[in-house]
Parts: structure tokens; C-alpha cells; sequence
């Protein structure tokens, strides 16, 4: 005898064309509101940002929007109604896409009905002036690949080094390398960027360039948060392994060079990777040291092409060059981590 | 016997072994002659496997003296890295490096270790391999193995060495039962060759058939030590009779 859950899930999750039919409605709602849009803005063209506002603004888009908002009440309030009523598992799908359509529908047309709706679409999408700073963001985006890449690379060297020493026996030796880190973990890194540019390299004459000193300083601070990142991936290690290490008469040394590093790796790649995407974002913290026009990254970029025309739209820039370098490693964090699942080969 | 150990392979005296306030080895004197294969068995916590391991000091002593062919190992100034290369150690859990292949777990520390060159180490490897009747398996990684081929492959690691003495830790009891006997097979072969083995074990069968002497441990202490035959038809001890009655 079937317990009233697994009825309930069985009879649910039957196919019917109406059930179908909810969903389709539902999707429906959500793509007439994305493709309407895209095509009405793409047919007017999206600069100057004037033609965008009349886009906004016509009745064109009006009959989009009401017609996403037909198909996902509809989809909505069907979907649940129905709900154990008849077999609803494609009806619910097309409910939940349908409270999507509507939800966007109505952020739209509160914007498109606001008062500022023209400020609105001038100060953040005008695609036009952005487009003239577009080397300038190309540039940008290099330069924070680049301090992030430098700013990793240095934290990986450092953090691995760091590791060891907290894995250490001896007090003496753990102590300052714990000091080290709990010092670059607990003050912010706009801090530290400021000190070792204005304390540092301008007090005390350093000579190094402003560009190496912001990437120095996010080396510094990588490899505090490396560091443990490395600690936790050597200590889940197996104490077998180290045991049968020694046993064959490796040293230390070796037995962690050639066995229990290799491994603790392996474990590492995610959380490094998920360190060197917030490396990314902290970048956009070397503003505060006033890097030359070759050396800005997005931010600030962003921040002094704001400065020259008082327009947001530079963020959306910003936002776009930050996007287009984390989203890929975002995806390739998950692959890695199911790879990892995997196990050995 | 002189003062600094003797003739005997391993000698230990006067052991004690303190885990925080738990004292694990009361008081330990063994010497384990060349050519011989010693079995210690004992109730699970009495410590046989701690004796095991503080002979090539995986444990160290809190209190006593190891020798090792009459040297000192207890004594800090002892290189244990150069020690070890003459004691083979085989655990419980295998304890292969799951990175490398069966062939690259042999070599490592031929090639790191005894310093060979990769030609040479490879050939040892694969008469190792063969003389655990592993020859095939050599480019196969630890998970791609079973149990049984797992624990002979770090046999053969531990051989390749080619130790003095053969320390096994418990080595068939992560087993599944139908893969012991091929472990405990490779065991006796090397028994026969003549290598100094200790062998901890709960394979009773095993004890009789290959040991030629056998250790009763119980608390931390050594109950009853003698010729295995002799323990087993003829306990002396009431708690050496209780742990037999149990387990034969």
C-alpha cells in the first residue's frame, strides 16, 4: 500500500496537455516581457539614450508589458488554483515563472511610470558616452586581471610558506606567523592599501611604483587568507599518508613535497579560486592610492570617467567588466569542485 | 648480550607510553631475534599496536630504550630518516598515496629516499610487484584496486626498501573476508624467505601456522610470551585463557 505522499507525488506529476499548456503560459509571460523588450530597444537601437527613453515610453513597450502581465497572472493564479486539483507538477513551474513575470512587469512599469524616468535612463544607460571610454575600460579590466593575477600569485607563494609555519610544533615559530595573519585578517584592505602607499612607499621612500605597491599589498593580504586556506587543506590530509611517508625514511620536507602537498593541492583549487574571484573584486580598492591614467583598474576607471561627465553609466560599465571576468570563474569553481567529487582519476 | 642491545634485530627496554594522563605501555622488555617471526596479539586496547609502532618510533616512547641492531633509536642524536629505510612498515588502512600509481608509490622513495636512479628503481619495483603476483597492476592508482591488491601493493612498497625487519599493523582487518587470505598468503611466502617479521594480527590461524613465537599483551604489559603451540593448547595465564577462549 502506497502511503498518501507517494499518491499524492504520482498523481501530481502525470503529464496532462493542460498542465503543459500553465507552463507554456507561464514561460510565455517571462519571455514576452525579455524578448519584447530586447527586440523594441534593439529595433530603435539602444544610443542615443534618447531613442531608449522613447522606447520606454511607447506604447509598443506598454502592449509587451501588459501582455507579459496577462500571460503571467494568468499562468499565477491557474497554476495554484489547480494546485491537487488535477495533475499540476508542469502547472506549478509555470505559476512560479508566472509570479516572475509579474514581479518584473511591475518593477518595469513603476520605472516607466516614474517621475524621473528620463534622468533615469540619461544617467545610467547612456551606452553612447560609455562607448567613448571604452579603450579606457578595456585597459581597466586588463589591470585588474593583472593586480589580481600578481596580488594571487604572491599570496599562493606566501600563504603556502605561512602554512607551514602555523602547522609548526613550536610555538616560537607559529607565533609570528599567527600574528601575520590575524593582522591581515583583521584590518580592511583599504587600510592596508592606504598605509603601505602613503606610510609606506611615500613616508619611507620606497621605490616602487604606485602600480607595484597595490599589487604587493594585495599579495600581502592573499596570502593571509591563502595561508589557511592551505593549513585546512594539509590537515585533511589522512595522518596515514604522513605516517607512511616517514616510514619509508622520507624527512619532513619530503614527505610533505612529495606526498601530502600534492594532495592537499588537489583539495585547494575551489576555496583558492573563490579567494583569487574576491582578489578580483578588492581590487577595485587600489582607487585610494591615485594610480596613473595606464595603471586604473574598472573602478577606477569608472569612479574618474564619472568625475569628467556625471554620469552612472560608467558603473554599468564597471559592472559589466567585472562580470565578464568572475561569472567564467564562478562556472569553472563548480566544474572543479565536481571533478574534485570524482575523487582520483 | 651486551649493554647496548645485543644480537637482537630490535630491542626494548623498560617501555612505558603515556597518551596525556592514559598509560597505554606499562613497562615493556622484548627483544626480537633475527629470522624470526613474532605475532602479538591481545585485546583491542592493551596496546599491541602502539609496541608496534614505537618500533620505528611512528610512536615514541615516554619512558625506556629502543635499540635497533644494538643503535640507540630513542637516543635524539639517531638519524630515524636513515633508520627507517631498514624497517618496513604496513598498516590497517594501506595508507597508499592515492596520487600516485602502484608503480610511482614503490619508487618514490627508492628514488627520493635510497637516492636510485629511475631505471633502477623501476626494475625493484616490478620484481616487488611480481613477488606480491601484482605484475600487471603497475600503472593502476590505489582506487582502481581492491583491498586485498591495495594492501600487497604496500607490501611490496614496504619491500622494495629491502628492510632488515617487517613491522604489520593489523594489515587484514579493513579487509573484506574473502580478500585476507591472499594478504596473509604473501605473509608466509616472505616468512618462509627468512625475513624478521612482527606482526600484529587477530588471525589466529595465521599466528599458529607461521609465528615462531608468540606475545599475549594485555593492559600495557607482555602476559605470556612463548612458542605459539604452546600458548595456544596451554595458556599459563587466567586472561591469556579468557582472550583465546573467545576468539578460537
Amino acid at each position: 500500500m502506497k502511503t498518501r505522499g507517494e499518491r499524492i507525488r504520482e498523481w501530481t506529476s502525470e503529464q496532462t496537455a493542460l498542465s503543459l499548456g500553465l507552463l507554456l503560459v507561464g514561460a510565455g509571460g517571462v519571455a514576452v516581457f525579455f524578448v519584447g523588450t530586447i527586440l523594441l530597444v534593439w529595433l530603435n537601437g539602444p544610443t542615443p539614450w534618447e531613442s531608449l527613453l522613447e522606447t520606454v515610453l511607447s506604447a509598443a513597450q506598454g502592449t509587451v508589458l501588459n501582455l507579459a502581465l496577462a500571460l503571467g497572472a494568468a499562468a499565477a493564479i491557474a497554476g495554484f488554483a489547480s494546485y491537487r486539483r488535477m495533475p499540476t507538477k508542469a502547472a506549478v513551474s509555470g505559476a512560479a515563472l508566472g509570479v516572475q513575470a509579474v514581479l518584473l512587469v511591475g518593477v518595469f512599469y513603476a520605472f516607466r511610470k516614474g517621475e524621473n524616468v528620463a534622468l533615469t535612463v540619461r544617467q545610467n544607460f547612456n551606452f553612447e558616452l560609455l562607448g567613448e571610454f571604452g579603450d579606457a575600460f578595456v585597459n581597466g579590466a586588463k589591470n585588474t586581471v593583472f593586480l589580481a593575477a600578481v596580488g594571487e600569485a604572491l599570496g599562493i607563494a606566501l600563504g603556502l610558506v605561512l602554512a607551514l609555519l602555523i602547522l609548526s610544533e613550536r610555538v616560537v615559530v607559529r607565533a609570528p606567523a599567527r600574528a601575520y595573519i590575524n593582522f591581515f585578517r583583521g584590518t580592511p584592505l583599504v587600510w592596508q592599501l592606504a598605509f603601505g602607499y602613503f606610510g609606506l612607499k611615500l613616508g619611507m621612500r620606497i621605490p616602487i611604483s604606485t602600480y607595484q605597491t597595490a599589487a604587493l599589498v594585495l599579495g600581502l593580504n592573499a596570502g593571509a587568507y591563502s595561508a589557511e586556506i592551505f593549513r585546512s587543506g594539509i590537515q585533511s590530509i589522512e595522518r596515514g599518508q604522513r605516517e607512511a611517508a616517514r616510514s619509508l625514511g622520507m624527512s619532513y620536507m619530503q614527505s610533505m613535497r612529495y606526498v601530502i602537498l600534492p594532495q592537499a593541492f588537489r583539495r585547494v583549487i575551489p576555496p583558492l579560486t573563490n579567494e583569487f574571484i574576491i582578489l578580483i573584486k578588492d581590487t577595485s580598492l587600489v582607487f585610494v592610492l591615485g594610480l596613473t591614467l595606464e595603471g586604473r583598474e574598472l573602478f577606477a576607471v569608472a569612479r574618474d570617467a564619472y568625475a569628467e561627465r556625471f554620469n552612472a553609466t560608467m558603473y554599468i560599465g564597471a559592472v559589466i567588466g567585472y562580470l565578464a571576468i568572475t561569472l567564467p570563474l564562478i562556472r569553472a569553481v563548480t566544474m572543479l569542485e565536481n571533478k574534485l567529487r570524482a575523487g582520483y582519476r | 648480550m651486551s649493554a647496548t642491545g645485543g644480537d637482537a634485530l630490535i630491542r626494548m627496554e623498560g617501555v612505558h607510553k603515556w597518551f596525556g594522563a592514559n598509560h597505554v605501555i606499562k613497562g615493556v622488555d622484548l627483544s626480537v631475534e633475527k629470522g624470526s617471526v613474532v605475532v602479538i596479539i591481545g585485546p583491542s586496547g592493551s596496546g599491541k599496536s602502539t609496541l608496534l609502532r614505537m618500533m620505528n618510533m611512528l610512536e615514541e616512547p615516554t619512558e625506556g630504550k629502543v635499540w635497533f641492531e644494538g643503535k640507540d633509536i630513542t637516543d635524539i642524536r639517531t638519524d630515524l630518516n636513515r633508520v627507517r629505510t631498514d624497517i618496513g612498515i604496513v598498516f590497517q588502512s594501506f595508507n597508499l598515496f592515492p596520487h600516485m600509481t602502484a608503480m610511482g608509490n614503490i619508487t618514490i622513495a627508492l628514488r627520493k629516499v635510497l637516492k636510485l636512479d629511475a631505471k633502477e628503481a623501476a626494475e625493484r619495483a616490478r620484481a616487488e610487484l611480481e613477488h606480491m603476483g601484482l605484475p600487471e597492476k603497475a600503472d593502476e592508482y590505489p582506487s582502481q584496486l581492491s583491498g586485498g591488491q591495495q594492501q600487497r601493493i604496500a607490501i611490496a612498497r614496504a619491500l622494495a626498501m629491502r628492510p632488515k625487519l617487517m613491522l604489520f599493523d593489523e594489515v587484514t582487518s579493513a579487509l573484506d573476508p574473502e580478500l585476507v587470505q591472499e594478504v596473509l598468503d604473501a605473509m608466509k611466502r616472505l616468512a618462509d624467505e627468512g625475513m624478521t617479521m612482527v606482526v600484529v594480527t587477530h588471525e589466529m590461524g595465521f599466528a599458529r601456522e607461521v609465528g615462531t613465537r608468540m606475545i599475549f599483551t594485555d593492559g600495557g604489559r607482555i602476559v605470556e610470551d612463548g612458542p605459539p603451540r604452546e600458548i595456544f593448547d596451554n595458556p599459563k595465564d587466567d586472561r591469556t585463557k579468557d582472550f583465546l577462549s573467545h576468539v578460537l
